[in-house]
């Protein structure tokens, strides 16, 4: 049992919702710091010593070669020891964006298929690629989770509203086998939907037209965990909607959120409560 | 060493489409016109390595192909591979650059590239790309159509046209080999001729120093004492060398030194009789207010020496700005000269005091009209095409910085056709003491402490920067002065620099900018009055750069920073630890002079005195008459709906969402207030506000203004107008008026009289006009100019063909908000909100967006007459806080500054951003005809919306300022504009809505 979770949130090379990302553990009782990659790689810090992996949003060395991609290979080359050591002792992970982007290309996301093994095997199963309209775009979408979902990050979470802000968001898998397996096992855990429909029914497999997916992502996905649930990416910011006072709606006093909290009172925004999910799982669990 | 060929092109089927592609088929259709069926690309890698070619092809999947959603190659071209492309393209055409150029992808590229293949140290990797057209018009040529996707002046296009494809010939471009540079060592440089000899060697040498100035210099070499201690230091004792001719223009230059705004100006008013005299315009019109100011607030920090000007923000942080332009860079290469305009102000920022963090960007540009049809002077892009590549410059480095983009603005004009503009800001953050106790605002070097240079390596790329824009644009503007930025390299800098702040290992920082190393630390050395520098310890791009090269390269992406000699050891660290090169070049010291040594041999030794003091005062004449101009008369019948859906798409009205929108203008998670609000968050923002200390609403406003055709009439009214509508937007989000700072930068074409420039003396009284407005305003708003910057060569040729620029000036505002939770927008709120006009309307046609439209339709003749005035600005003042503080409150959450369009613009807009009609009435909101309520500029209005229930308490706040009621927001979604019993409007959203938002979408469609 920890009292105050300890948070790795990742830095350098490009990587840049660093601050925020911080913040955010921070408000909800965790316990973060900003940490060099290298650190980790060279040897002089230990992910051992954290509880919760936080991989932010950026453009880690410019999205060259694929978003994620050199990042990515850093990490499967030089961490892979200790990012398996750390999933298996059933600590949680999150790539938000270019982090997302991030644990797609080192094969932590989605990730191998549920069944025996379910650690992580470092294969690379699903891509993001360029969003459709061939622009990156700072733009609010809604999302909706699946309820069903194992992911530990989204428990009672239904519907949030949060910018997206990327040119390579398009999620990708090779085939629909892949997908329907990914469904069964409720690993699509987040998705575009339209603001209009229904709250809890806005999830559809079928394509939502741009902008309510802003990219074009097969099955509207915004967001997959791994079959352990632990590690989990998205390609929007939730951490942007820490505080109502950053929905676009606040100034005509309909900005969503919860009634109040410990954090911000009746201030703060919906995106909070999926960092409070893994910092109240990482006080319950580890 | 050999060299191998990796190709990768997405894959085709269901769902998977080329992207990159696609983008290139839409820009055809958009901008020319060509609708082809399908543009397919092909991204290529030429390494050169040790490495072999089978090794590489085993790992290609591990770094270059994402096999997920790519097929690649490896030394065979992907457009000869038949499976893969199975029809026969009409065109295809490869893009790489030209050698020496920067290549970001590449270097990326490289980096992953050594952690596959850690012993690969003497690596290097080029990267092109390849489009392959299909179902192009026979008659598109393959020439243009390459000149249309590519820059000659930094890339290469190799064409297989339309034979070459059908025969399966295709052309392959080859790994870009830099010539050899050759070290020569430094010359020295005979004085001794005659002043037209001095003036060939001051214009062939592109030093861009006037006789005068080069006479100063031949009479510093004239000098016994000089000559003697110069023969003590083993250096050349009566002629200067090329380093030392090369670093006194560099620093002499009007870019670094702005010698027009420190010249002595003999002013003539030709109306007024005014015969005077003005010694600098900048000491006594923009310095001596602020520092007046200065002395009656305790929020002023830093002003005008720092490379921003600082003001404490609460008790534990303060902030600061700075605006750059980079007009000349982005004339010749729009992509490049943008990008390496905003990362550049971003270190401006990072050279504060000892290092600010950035958190927030502006971009302010002017273009040519991007539907401009007339014809284009030689060496000059389409203003569509200026457009394009100067916002994904801006978008690159912005974006890739992790900096939002929270505020800016795009102004056309026929004139930007011979000069963009384009202004990048960025406002900085920084405690306000170090852990060591420091206060973070002042610099702390001393003699002894080790200089070094971060970040980026010098280059061929970046010489001359300075000097040439402090010259007008001519056909032969070298492409050395072009470059391209690398935002990744500097992000990572500027992680390791906030790090040895806050570890207390800076004791001066600055930025390496115009002028290079020559400018940097000759500055800093200042402070300890010396330094001696080796440049031979400099890294360098390339083997071969002479001595002057190394000391005035521009290449981009680096800081000059000194640290104790105690310190350099954890500073090493840290860099490594960063991936950050840092070297040490050079020591501060006492001994009075800028010492430059190549090894052991000393190439420039000049005294601190000379070369930051040195140069001679300007002596200016300036003479004003007012400009005849036809003044406006609007047309007796007019159909005021359709010249509000006409207003409406006007390029300088219109929504430029399309490009905002690709601006992340929400990193950090602060950005309360964004470029676009409301319903479908597509109506106008008026200014940024931020929260940047997560968890606290503190806030900080961004606005700016800008208003550069008032200018055809007067150019004080201009500026009067700038400084009124950024405070106007400003005020719209509820900033605190009494703690507001500005930034001042000019853009002006040559205002020196001379055989290129016969008016030169009607455009520096323009000049001097702007400038004693912009004092009168500052000083009755209480708003001190605390950083500021001028660009006064902004034309385009000589004689009959000359371009110049409307004089514009950009005013920038950053300023306090108590409580960002309380702050208003510009969209309706819903039926019921009243709607009060705050100021009054005049009669100021003159030079408004009406009179340019209708003057250009044929509709009216004239744009001149009454231009908007400030009459009375203490008293403005007094309004705004009155306003703000209804904002601030909480009672006012609708605002909308009026500017271009008048109050028909603004309403439309408020109901665009509200999806929501509106019926007001413009009876009793001012002196002027209803076009001049309608349609007229006048300053100090702001339309603002109040709930019923919050009307009363509104109008009490307000008593004694001026406020009309101007009607109401309504259920339905029309939008009625009625003058007593005239109807003058009657429109539907959805009509405004399709007006506002057509014309610059340019995309050519949404996929």
């Amino acid at each position: 049992m920890v009292d105050m979770p300890k948070v790795a949130v990742l830095f350098g090379f490009g990587i840049n919702c660093d601050h925020e990302t911080k913040a955010v553990f921070d408000l909800v009782g965790g316990q973060a710091t900003r940490v060099h990659v290298n650190h980790f790689i060279n040897g002089n810090r230990s992910l051992e010593e954290f509880q919760i992996l936080a991989v932010p949003g950026g453009f880690s060395f410019g999205d060259h070669l694929g978003s994620g991609r050199l990042l990515g290979n850093r990490m499967r080359f030089a961490l892979r020891e200790q990012l398996h050591a750390f999933v298996a002792a059933g600590k949680p992970i999150i790539g938000i964006c270019n982090g997302f982007q991030v644990l797609v290309k080192t094969g932590l996301l989605p990730g191998p298929a549920a069944g025996e093994d379910i650690l992580p095997d470092f294969v690379q199963r699903a891509s993001l690629t360029l969003n459709d309209s061939g622009r990156y775009e700072d733009r609010w979408v809604t999302l909706e989770f699946d309820s069903n979902s194992p992911c530990i990050w989204t428990k009672g979470i239904t519907r949030i509203d949060c910018p997206v802000r990327h040119g390579e968001g398009k999620f990708v898998l090779p085939s629909t086998t892949d997908f329907d397996m990914l469904a069964a096992n409720n690993q699509l855990t987040v998705r575009y939907v339209d603001p209009a429909t229904e709250k809890g029914k806005g999830i559809t497999d079928e394509l939502l037209p741009f902008p309510l997916s802003p990219n074009g992502s097969m099955r509207n996905i915004a967001g997959v965990c791994d079959a352990t649930g632990l590690v989990f990416g998205l390609m929007p910011h939730p951490e942007a909607i820490y505080a109502k006072w950053l929905h676009p709606d606040h100034t005509r006093n309909t900005a969503p959120g919860p009634e109040l909290t410990d954090a911000l009172g009746e201030w703060e925004g919906e995106g909070l409560q999926i960092f409070r999910n893994a910092v109240d799982y990482a006080k319950a669990n580890l | 060493m050999v060299v191998t060929r990796v190709e990768v092109t997405p894959k085709q089927g269901e769902g998977m489409r080329d992207v990159r592609g696609d983008s290139v088929r839409r820009q055809l259709l958009s901008d020319h016109d060509i609708n082809a069926s399908d543009v397919r690309s092909i991204v290529g890698f030429l390494i050169q390595s040790e490495i072999s070619g089978e090794e590489i092809a085993q790992r290609a999947d591990d770094l270059f192909t994402d096999p997920i959603i790519e097929i690649g190659s490896t030394n065979q071209l992907a457009i000869s591979n038949s499976e893969i492309f199975t029809e026969t393209p009409d065109c295809v055409i490869t893009i790489g650059f030209k050698p020496g150029v920067t290549d970001n992808p590449g270097k990326a590229a490289l980096d992953g590239f050594q952690t596959i293949f850690p012993q690969a140290t003497n690596a290097e990797i080029s990267t092109y790309i390849t489009y392959a057209f299909y179902g192009l018009p026979s008659d598109c040529d393959s020439q243009w159509l390459a000149g249309t996707i590519h820059n000659g002046l930094i890339q290469r296009a190799i064409i297989s046209d339309s034979n070459a494809c059908q025969n399966g010939q295709w052309a392959e471009i080859e790994f870009p080999q830099r010539p050899p540079q050759v070290f020569t060592t430094p010359d020295n440089i005979n004085l001794e001729i005659s002043d037209e000899a001095l003036e060939e060697l001051s214009y062939k040498g592109l030093l861009a120093l006037n006789l005068e100035e080069m006479q100063t210099i031949q009479g510093h070499y004239r000098d016994e004492t000089t000559r003697n201690l110069r023969a003590a230091a083993g250096i050349s004792p009566d002629a200067p060398t090329d380093v030392e001719l090369e670093c006194l223009a560099q620093t002499w230059s009007e870019h670094c030194k702005h010698k027009i705004f420190a010249s002595k100006i003999h002013h003539i008013d030709t109306e007024t009789g005014e015969d005077s005299i003005i010694d600098s315009i900048f000491k006594t019109h923009i310095m001596n207010p602020t520092h007046d100011m200065q002395g009656e607030v305790d929020w002023l920090l830093s002003v005008f020496h720092d490379n921003s000007g600082v003001i404490a923000w609460d008790d534990e942080w303060s902030i600061c700005m700075k605006a750059e332009t980079h007009n000349s860079p982005s004339a010749l290469d729009p992509y490049g000269g943008a990008m390496t305009g905003i990362v550049g102000v971003n270190r401006d920022i990072l050279g504060t005091g000892l290092g600010a963090r950035p958190i927030a960007n502006t971009d302010v540009f002017c273009f040519g009209p991007p539907n401009w049809e007339g014809d284009l002077p030689d060496n000059l892009f389409h203003p569509s095409r200026v457009l394009r590549g100067v916002h994904a410059g801006v978008r690159v480095g912005g974006n890739e910085s992790g900096i939002p983009t929270v505020n800016g603005a795009i102004v056309f004009d026929d004139r930007y056709i011979g000069k963009p503009l384009v202004y990048c800001g960025t406002i900085g953050i920084m405690p306000r003491r170090l852990a060591d106790g420091r206060e973070s605002h002042i610099k702390t070097p001393e003699a002894g402490d080790i200089v070094y240079m971060v970040g980026g390596r010098v280059g061929y790329d970046g010489i001359h920067g300075a000097t040439f824009s402090s010259l007008e644009l001519t056909e032969e503007s070298p492409s050395s002065a072009v470059q391209i930025g690398d935002p990744i390299t500097q992000k990572k800098m500027v992680d390791m620099i906030l790090e040895a702040r806050d570890t207390g290992l800076i004791t001066c920082i600055t930025d390496n900018g115009a002028g290079g190393l020559s400018s940097s630390i000759g500055e800093m050395a200042e402070y300890t009055n010396g330094c001696e520098i080796d440049l031979a310890k400099v890294p360098l791009k390339q083997a071969g750069l002479s001595a002057w090269e190394i000391l005035v390269s521009e290449s981009q992406e680096r800081m000059t920073v000194a640290v104790k000699a105690e310190d350099c050891a954890a500073f090493d660290a840290l860099a490594a630890l960063h991936e950050v090169e840092a070297t040490a070049v050079a020591t501060f010291t006492s001994t009075g002079y800028f010492h430059v040594k190549y090894e052991d041999m000393t190439v420039a030794y000049l005294p601190i005195e000379f070369l930051h003091d040195g140069v001679p005062q300007l002596q200016l004449e300036s003479e004003w008459k007012t400009p005849q101009i036809k003044p406006f008369a609007p047309p007796t019948q007019s159909d005021h709906n359709d010249l509000l859906l006409r207003m409406l798409a006007r390029p300088n009205i219109t929504s430029k969402e399309t490009w905002v929108r690709q601006y992340d203008h929400e990193v950090i998670a602060q950005t309360v207030v964004k470029p676009f609000v409301g319903v479908e968050r597509d109506g106008p923002g008026d200014a940024g506000l931020i929260a940047p200390i997560h968890g606290n609403p503190h806030g900080i406003v961004v606005s700016c203004g800008i208003a550069p055709r008032y200018s055809d009439i007067d150019a004080g009214a201009m500026a009067a107008a700038a400084i009124d509508e950024a405070v106007r937007n400003a005020v719209c989000v509820g900033v605190d008026v009494d703690k507001i700072a500005g930034l001042d930068n000019f853009c002006w074409p040559d205002p020196i009289e001379s055989v290129k420039t016969p008016d030169g003396k009607f455009k520096l009284a323009q000049l001097v006009r702007a400038n004693r407005e912009l004092e009168r305003v500052c000083r009755a708003y209480r708003l001190p100019c605390v950083s500021g910057k001028d660009s006064m060569k902004n034309d385009y040729g000589s004689g009959e063909g000359k371009i110049s620029i409307p004089p514009t000036l950009l005013f920038s505002l950053f300023g306090d908000q108590p409580d960002v939770r309380f702050t208003a927008t510009s969209d309706l709120k819903g039926a019921g909100e009243r709607l009060y006009l705050v100021g009054s309307s005049k009669q100021e046609l003159g030079a408004s967006e009406i009179a340019y439209m209708l003057s250009e339709s044929g509709e009216a003749e004239g744009i001149g007459g009454e231009v908007p005035q400030l009459a009375n600005p203490e008293s403005q003042l007094n309004t705004y806080r009155a306003l703000s503080k209804t904002i601030q409150s909480g009672l006012v959450r609708t605002a909308h500054d009026c500017s271009e369009g008048g109050i028909a613009v603004a309403v439309a807009e408020m109901c665009i951003g509200g999806r929501c009609g509106a019926n007001i009435d413009l009876d009793g909101t001012g002196s002027g005809d209803v076009w001049g309520r309608m349609w007229g500029e006048s300053l100090g209005r702001i339309v603002v919306g109040v709930s019923a229930g919050n009307e009363a308490d509104f109008v009490e706040a307000m008593a004694g300022h001026s406020i009309t009621l101007l009607g109401i927001s309504t259920v339905g979604d029309t939008l009625i504009v009625s003058d007593g019993y005239d109807e003058l409007v009657e429109l539907d959203v959805d009509s405004l809505v399709t007006a506002w938002q057509g014309t610059l979408d340019l995309t050519g469609g949404v996929a």
